[in-house]
């Protein structure tokens, strides 16, 4: 499903003619199988974010390659990255990203919108899906007027919505109280038992990480397994 | 994304900013009804003017007056090939008489301008009649609407001078004499220009009276008699080969200035009403052009206030666009959604410039022409209508090409800086 060979990017910091490299990930291998839930673990800097914005097509990697479900990532234009995006991934940020304009019904039928589906078919989902994520009473609600579980319940939703095979998170927990953390880790392995969808979750927080199959732990932009809780 | 989600996106994020896209749109709206307004002064003149060029003439008229060669004249079998030409409805011949008529008019004395012709040609061409029948033979003629003018005694004219609406009272008094003239006999005598002696005698029957010209000021006191009677004036004046005037008259306007050029080509000495509109229509091409580039001026000025907006635009929604580009949507489609948006500011700016413009113009024709005769103490001409601003639907497709394709060049840039933000550093923002 996921295959991450030899990855290697370094950032460039300081004024131009004078900048330095940084080293921020080093020779970073990752194998994640069809229907996994996998970690990736690491303190602040260590290049856990980075590694997911490479994966996402958000960035160009330095050296190396991104296999996702056969197809390489690596070379690809910024339009073959964005439509890559919009048929395999779904996105959960630890900030939600919702659009403020948009009621949840709205954000939500978005990515379908960008699909090109037409309006009957995205009432039809958009509405199935608010009622498996229990949003169905805020459906109209704007995002400033919901809690923040909503808020990433609903942002769950947009992510689902356009049946992606992978959902990228990034720290899905960080924003949320203890109790609303286990409501959004409880659904995320719903998701992933009832639809078989591929989670890669980046987080800081040993609790998030047990939820998933597999752990990766990152130190100075290195990648090392460190736990296998699921046969 | 379909289409109608683009445009109900669009119209989304316009209505969240109902104020700055209002200025924007009224800025568009100023300086695309500024230009319009500006161009259609200069179409207005050049309107009135041609239709006075127009009105003065009988536009299907072309005047020849020789052709290239040794005596430049023009031959009869030249006139009958012209004759033949496509889209021409007929050639008349007047030949010319080297003298003045004096006419008696019973005991009364006047006078006239004697004209040897092809009546029936005439007819065809443009010859009209207000009362009588046309000439059954040679000895018949028609005269000319202000012959009776001509036969208005000292003591008449002396009434006339006393009356206060003088022009009402010639045309009541010599009314009174064109009322009787058809059918009355009359004797001309064709009198030398230059020995004022009476060369020639003839003695006509008036069988008809020619329509009013259409302008006031223009007499037609005019004998039109038939061709065959002035071999008898040009031998009394020796003359063998007289002076013809000679007209081609077009079926249309339309082919008036082709056959213009096709005579031209043929090396006839011709002149027609295209002639003078031809130099009279590049100075106003030439005009109109500098008014719609200063006008342009105020369309570029506006097109300021569309690139702050969509400027704004984009920086308020880099989260918005950073969130779009993360789920999938390609760089394309967020320039489009920009582009459409500054392209619907311009269109929606133009449609209501277009609106203001043709009130403003129906206004302006009807408020200056009164200023400008009350501040000359005089009354609009009845006859005269002043076009101060004219609309072509030209102009309109102008203007509306200038201000929506200034429009889209105003959210190019915009668009494409909306194209080239950087996702994460766009969702690291909030």
């Amino acid at each position: 499903m996921i295959l991450i060979s030899e990855l290697n990017h370094t950032f460039k910091i300081g004024k131009k003619g004078q900048e330095k490299d940084i080293p921020v990930l080093r020779n970073v291998n990752l194998d994640v199988a069809k229907g996994e839930i996998v970690a990736i673990l690491g303190k602040s800097g260590s290049g856990k974010s980075t590694l997911l914005n490479l994966l996402a097509g958000f960035m160009t990697p330095e050296s190396g390659s991104i296999q996702v479900n056969g197809e390489e990532l690596v070379g690809k234009t910024e339009t073959e990255k964005a439509n890559f995006r919009l048929q395999n991934y779904g996105f959960i940020f630890q900030s939600f990203q919702l659009m403020p304009g948009l009621t949840a019904f709205e954000n939500i039928e978005l990515p379908l919108k960008l699909q090109g589906v037409g309006k009957q078919q995205r009432m039809i989902r958009v509405k199935e899906l608010l009622q498996q994520v229990g949003l169905t009473d805020v459906s109209d609600h704007y995002p400033n007027e919901l809690s923040g579980g909503q808020q990433q319940r609903v942002s769950i939703a947009r992510a689902l919505i356009g049946r992606p095979s992978i959902l990228l998170a990034d720290e899905p927990t960080g924003s949320l109280d203890s109790e609303t953390e286990q409501e959004i880790l409880q659904l995320i392995q719903l998701l992933n038992h009832h639809y078989g969808i591929t989670f890669v979750i980046i987080t800081h927080d040993e609790e998030v990480a047990r939820t998933a199959h597999r752990q990766y732990r990152m130190h100075d932009g290195a990648i090392q397994e460190e736990m296998h809780y699921v046969s | 994304m379909l289409a109608k989600d683009q445009r109900e996106f669009i119209s989304q994020h316009m209505k969240r900013n109902k104020l700055r896209v209002f200025m924007t749109i009224l800025a568009a709206a100023m300086g695309c009804a500024f230009l319009i307004i500006l161009a259609s002064v200069g179409f207005g003149l050049h309107k009135t003017i041609q239709d006075e060029v127009l009105s003065n003439r009988i536009v299907t008229e072309i005047e020849l007056a020789g052709k290239e060669g040794a005596d430049e004249r023009v031959t009869p079998e030249e006139v009958d090939a012209i004759r033949k030409m496509e889209h021409v409805k007929t050639v008349v011949e007047r030949v010319m008489v080297p003298g003045s008529a004096t006419v008696k008019l019973g005991e009364k004395e006047g006078y006239g301008e004697l004209v040897y012709t092809d009546l029936a040609a005439e007819q065809l061409a443009n010859l009209a009649l207000d009362s009588g029948k046309m000439p059954a033979s040679s000895e018949e003629v028609i005269v000319g609407y202000q012959f009776a003018n001509s036969f208005l005694t000292e003591e008449q004219y002396k009434e006339i001078e006393a009356a206060d609406d003088y022009l009402a009272k010639e045309t009541e008094l010599a009314q009174a004499i064109r009322d009787k003239l058809v059918g009355q006999t009359i004797t001309v005598d064709v009198v030398d220009y230059e020995t004022n002696e009476v060369r020639a005698t003839q003695t006509y029957t008036i069988s008809g009276i020619a329509k009013k010209p259409g302008r006031d000021w223009y007499y037609d006191q005019k004998i039109y008699a038939d061709t065959s009677k002035s071999s008898e004036v040009l031998a009394a004046f020796d003359i063998e080969a007289p002076d013809r005037s000679i007209t081609v008259h077009a079926t249309d306007f339309q082919y008036v200035e082709d056959l213009t050029n096709s005579l031209k080509d043929q090396g006839f000495y011709v002149y027609s009403v295209t002639e003078e509109l031809g130099e009279m229509n590049m100075l106003f091409t030439a005009i109109q052009i500098g008014l719609v580039i200063v006008g342009t001026v105020a369309v570029l000025i506006a097109s300021i206030g569309i690139f702050n907006t969509m400027t704004m635009a984009v920086t308020e929604r880099t989260r918005e666009i950073g969130i779009m580009k993360a789920i999938g949507a390609p760089p394309s489609l967020i320039q489009r959604l920009f582009l459409l948006e500054s392209t619907l500011i311009g269109l929606i700016g133009t449609v209501i410039a277009v609106a203001v413009s043709y009130a403003l113009s129906f206004v302006v024709n009807i408020v200056v022409p009164i200023i400008v005769f009350g501040s000359i103490n005089e009354e609009a001409p009845t006859d005269m209508t002043i076009t101060v601003s004219y609309i072509p639907w030209q102009l309109v497709l102008i203007a509306a090409v200038i201000s929506v394709g200034v429009a889209v060049l105003s959210g190019w840039r915009p668009a494409r800086k909306a194209t080239s933000i950087d996702v994460i550093q766009a969702l690291k923002e909030f």
